[in-house]
This record gives structure tokens, sequence and C-alpha cells, in this order.
């Protein structure tokens, strides 16, 4: 890929990073860390990974995108609006009464939603459904499922990955936000899943192991997916909590953010100068 | 009414499979399940719509609804408990707040599976599934209900649940189009109005003769959907009667009788009389004889019927 596409890619991130403290400013408090860990992950998927069409979101060729972990619907609507799935103008809606962006996402209410998540452990298995359903339409369209590192000890996670490997479901590609913190601290002390690649290797899984939130990296394990016709793929993205704002990244009490206005004020500074940089250097490599 | 008892489970599995035929979008999940539920032909017949995914009961509600979001119409059939309260977040997010187009099935439903214990009996079914927005709960009562409800369960848009025994069960109807949320004026009669639903309507029928021989005269409705009760028909019924009886095979609880009292209490406050079981982990044991011990066969139903319209002061 080349360095300036590169860059707008990494522009787009830092742009839905703006989308997601725009929305926690509308709504006063949101699940922010989880989806700042996994936003660079869910841009590429729409900008440069995913063949869709944001002006026809049910297309049946379309492929897929499951935010198992659905409190960090944030993400995705921050996306999604940035892709121009629905008017920005939405995202101000975030935490008033009848937003089409609730607090864990709604499909009915806004396109581009897959799935009805938010109770953990769910996201997998209907992605696995997702994807024996296209196979059997011969659609080569592609299921993208991610998950937190948190939601792994929920059992029905494992109900789906023996499925997905007893099916060979190489269209089904599952990507772990491992941020390695949940909301009582971190993963490892609370139920340690570790190593969480080689429980899907043991699976049947491919595996791929990346840092989630550089973005050249994501890119490349996405291209090279599936690698084999007959696994389901995995990527462990090894992410940062709340990445991007150096107050909150790594720190447990930043998974639900009640900001003050210095610490908004902070946000936007940190995020709209990380963007300033960003064109700098997209004008000076074109 | 044929005097042919036919296994409920077998029939189901032979008419998704004559449906299926003609309709590529039905598809058959089964949680080691399948063969049991009648699907034997299916699998060997279709192969390619016939997924076996082990137990995992929660992990088929959820690639079930996969399934669905791709056009097709998924079945899955199993044990009446591990398909609803096991599952049941699944039914709640995945097929219902999704508005999933799967049709789940509980064989072995309420205490058929008499002899293997409360673990496999299914006596809160109707109440847990009814309680989910949107969901069809269906219970028919006979062979051609079954054929006909199973047809207008797979072409209803949404999700449902289905409860069927294991018992053989007879045909007591005509071949009529099964319309969901639909009452059947099986018996007209004076004294009471008795409301069933589910494959327990030959023990009902008996009892309800029991009781004719000794002068009582009951009105008998079937009501083969338990989540939407057919309100017109109740009513009417109880305007002549005064007097109303439930009878499921489920927790007295919840189910059958909570709707109907929830309906009259609103509508036309009389004495309800719920028939049903106690609300606790009940025996095991031989399915005749559990039915005996807490008075759900013809004798001790037409014996709970006729205390009830004693005390309500119908003279014998």
């Amino acid at each position: 890929m080349k360095d300036t596409e590169l860059v707008r890619l990494q522009l787009h991130a830092q742009h839905s990073r703006k989308n997601v403290i725009q929305m926690i400013k509308a709504g006063k408090s949101g699940h922010m860390g989880g989806a700042l860990s996994c936003i660079d992950i869910v841009t590429a998927l729409y900008f440069n990974i995913m063949k869709i069409d944001p002006h026809n979101p049910k297309d049946p060729n379309r492929d897929r995108f499951v935010l198992s972990a659905g409190h960090k619907c944030m993400a995705q609507y921050a996306v999604l609006a940035q892709r121009g799935y629905f008017n920005k103008a939405i995202l101000d809606t975030y935490g008033s009464l009848d937003t089409p962006l609730p607090g864990h996402p709604n499909m009915h209410e806004l396109p581009g939603i897959e799935a009805n998540t938010g109770a953990l452990g769910h996201g997998l298995s209907i992605s696995v459904g997702m994807a024996l359903g296209l196979r059997l339409d011969k659609n080569d369209a592609r299921v993208f499922v991610v998950t937190g590192d948190g939601e792994l000890p929920e059992g029905s996670n494992w109900e789906a990955i023996a499925a997905a490997a007893q099916y060979k479901l190489s269209n089904l590609i599952a990507i772990i936000d491992n941020n390695e913190l949940q909301i009582s601290g971190k993963t490892k002390d609370i139920m340690n899943m570790d190593p969480i690649g080689k429980r899907f290797e043991s699976f049947g899984w491919n595996v791929i192991d990346i840092d989630g939130n550089d973005m050249a990296e994501i890119i490349k394990a996405l291209v090279d997916t599936p690698i084999s016709e007959d696994k389901p793929t995995a990527i462990i993205a090894h992410t940062v909590k709340a990445k991007g704002l150096s107050f909150a990244e790594k720190k447990v009490a930043y998974h639900y953010w009640t900001p003050d206005q210095s610490e908004l004020n902070q946000a936007f500074e940190e995020i709209e100068e990380s963007i300033r940089i960003l064109q700098r250097r997209l004008q000076n490599e074109s | 009414m044929s005097l042919e008892m036919i296994d409920p489970r077998k029939e189901f599995g032979r008419i998704i499979t004559e449906i299926a035929e003609n309709d590529e979008r039905i598809v058959v999940l089964s949680a080691d399940s399948g063969k049991s539920s009648g699907f034997g032909d299916f699998a060997e017949k279709f192969p390619e719509r016939y997924f076996e995914f082990g137990i995992m009961e929660q992990g088929v509600i959820g690639i079930a609804s996969g399934l669905a979001t791709t056009g097709r119409i998924p079945v899955f059939c199993a044990i009446a408990p591990f398909v609803t309260s096991r599952p049941f977040e699944m039914l709640r997010n995945d097929l219902g707040y999704m508005k999933q187009n799967v049709k789940v099935v509980g064989r072995n439903g309420g205490m058929t599976y008499s002899d293997l214990g409360s673990t496999h009996h299914s006596l809160e079914d109707y109440a847990i599934t009814r309680m989910i927005p949107g969901f069809v709960v269906l219970a028919p009562q006979d062979i051609s209900e079954l054929r006909n409800a199973v047809k207008t369960m797979l072409y209803h848009q949404g999700p449902v649940y289905m409860r069927i025994g294991s018992q053989k069960i007879p045909r007591i109807f005509d071949d009529s189009e099964f319309e969901i949320g639909k009452g059947r004026l099986i018996k007209e009669g004076i004294d009471a109005t008795l409301v069933t639903t589910g494959y327990i309507l030959t023990d009902v029928l008996s009892a309800v003769s029991i009781l004719e021989n000794e002068g009582i005269s009951i009105e008998v409705i079937g009501m083969p959907t338990v989540s939407i009760i057919d309100k017109d028909m109740i009513l009417k019924s109880i305007k002549k009667t005064r007097k109303i009886i439930t009878i499921e095979e489920h927790y007295i609880l919840g189910g059958l009788g909570a709707v109907v009292g929830e309906l009259i209490s609103e509508y036309d406050p009389i004495s309800l009389k719920r028939i049903g079981l106690p609300h606790e982990y009940i025996s095991s044991g031989p399915y005749d004889l559990l039915k005996e011990k807490y008075n759900m066969d013809a004798k001790g139903i037409s014996k709970q019927i006729k205390e009830f319209i004693i005390n309500k002061g119908v003279k014998i």
C-alpha cells in the first residue's frame, strides 16, 4: 500500500476518534476505552477491506461487519458516519431519547448495523450463521467480527469457534480487540484467556498476531486473509485501551468515561493536533 | 377423529421435509438432535441444508439468527428445555430483538420426557418464550393441527416457538388452514368455559365426556397459539358460562392460565380455575403415572373441574 493511502486511512481513523468524542460530548458519557482501542481496525475494514456501499447498505453481496463487543458501538457509529452511511449531525443525538445510536447497536435503527449485540458472547455465533448462509448461497462475501478479549470467557464464544472450524469457514474473520483491560481490571487477573491465539489454533483456526493500532499491520493482516481455504482466521489485535488520548490510554477508569469539560477539551485538542500532523504529512507526500 | 396414533416428532420432520422439497430457503439445524426430531430423511435428501453442530444449543440459536439474515428459514428442534431455558438470552436478543425468521421447536415438551426427570421437563417454556416481544408461541393439539401449524409457522415472518410432545397423538380435527392467534370452538356447553392448549387434548376431551355423563356441560375452546389468544372467542363464551377453566401441561404460573387470567381480569373479571402442574420440580416416572399423580389424566382433570364447578354453585 502507498504511504499516502496509509496516511489517508490514519486520517479517517482520527476523524472517527473525533466523532467518538463528539458523541460523548453530546451524550455526556460512554464506553470510550474499547471504542478507541478497536477504531483503527473498524476504519481499515470500512475504508479499505470490506466490499460495501454506504448507499446500498442491504446489498446481498456486501461483506458483513458484526461488533460482538456491542458496547464499543461508538467506534462503528463513528466510522459509519465518516464513511457516509448517515449524516454526521446524527452523532449529536447520542444519549438522547429515541436516538438511532443507542448505547448498544440496533440494526433496525441505523444503516450498516448487522446485529443487535451488547450482551457479550453472541456475535461470533451470529457471524458463523452469516458465513454459512453466504457460502450456501455461493456468495463470496465475507464476515468480519470484532470481539473483545474481556468477552472471551463467555462459553457461547467457544461453541461458535468450534462450529466455524468444523465447517471450515474461511469466509469468517474474527478480530480480537485484545486491549487487556475490562471494567474490573486486567483481563489476565480477572479470567485469564491467554494464550488467546493458541486457544483459537487448537480449535482449528488460522491465527495472526498484530499491533491492532498500527494501520499498516492491520491492512497487511486483513489483505492476507484467508490464510488457507479450509480454516477461519483469528486476528489477535494487540491494542491500547483508549488509544489516542494520552491521559486515558491503558487506564481501566476510561472503560466508561464521563468527562469533565477540561478532559473533553484536551481530548479534542489532542485528536485535532494529530489530524493536523497527518494532513501535513499527506500534503508533503503528495 | 382417526384412531391411528402418530408420533408428533416424526410427523413434524416429515412435513418440514415435504415443504423443503419446494423451498430451498428451509435449512435444518441440529444439536445432536436432528434424527430424534424426525429429520433423518431431510438429512439424507438435503445434506447441504442440514447442519449438525453437536450439543451447543446457545451457539445454534445464534447461528440460526445469522443464517436467517441471509434469507434462509432455519428450523431447529431439540428437547424443549434445551431450546428454551438454556439459550433464553439468544432467543431474546438474536431472534426476538433482531426479528429473525427462525423456527424453534421444543419436542418431548411438558413432562412427556417423564422418567428422565426435571432437567428434561419443560413446564415453563410457554411462560418464558411468550415474554419475548414478537415471539409467536404455538402448541398444536392434534396431528392435523400440527401439520397445518407447521406450514403456517414456516411462512410467518418472524421468530416462532412451537412445543410438541413425544406421545403419539390422534387426528381429531379436519384439515384447515392454521391461523396464528385463532381459537377453535371444539364443543359447545353452558356450565363453564374450558380453554386448553397443546397435545393434552385427548385427555381433556375424555374428561369433558366424563363430566357430560354426570350432567355437566362444558364449552371447550382449543387455543393452539399461547402468545396471542383469541380474545373475542373467550369473552363471548364466558358471557354465556360465567366460569372459566384453563388447562395445560405447564406450571399453572405464566402459561395459558396466566394469559387468560390477564385477559379476563381486564375485560370481564370472573372466577378462573387454572389446571396445570404445581410450581415445583415434579416427580419422574412413567408418563401415565405422572399424569395420574398430578390429576392431569382424564379422571383427575374431570375431578378438578367438577370441584370448581360445584364450588361455584352449579347443581349436579
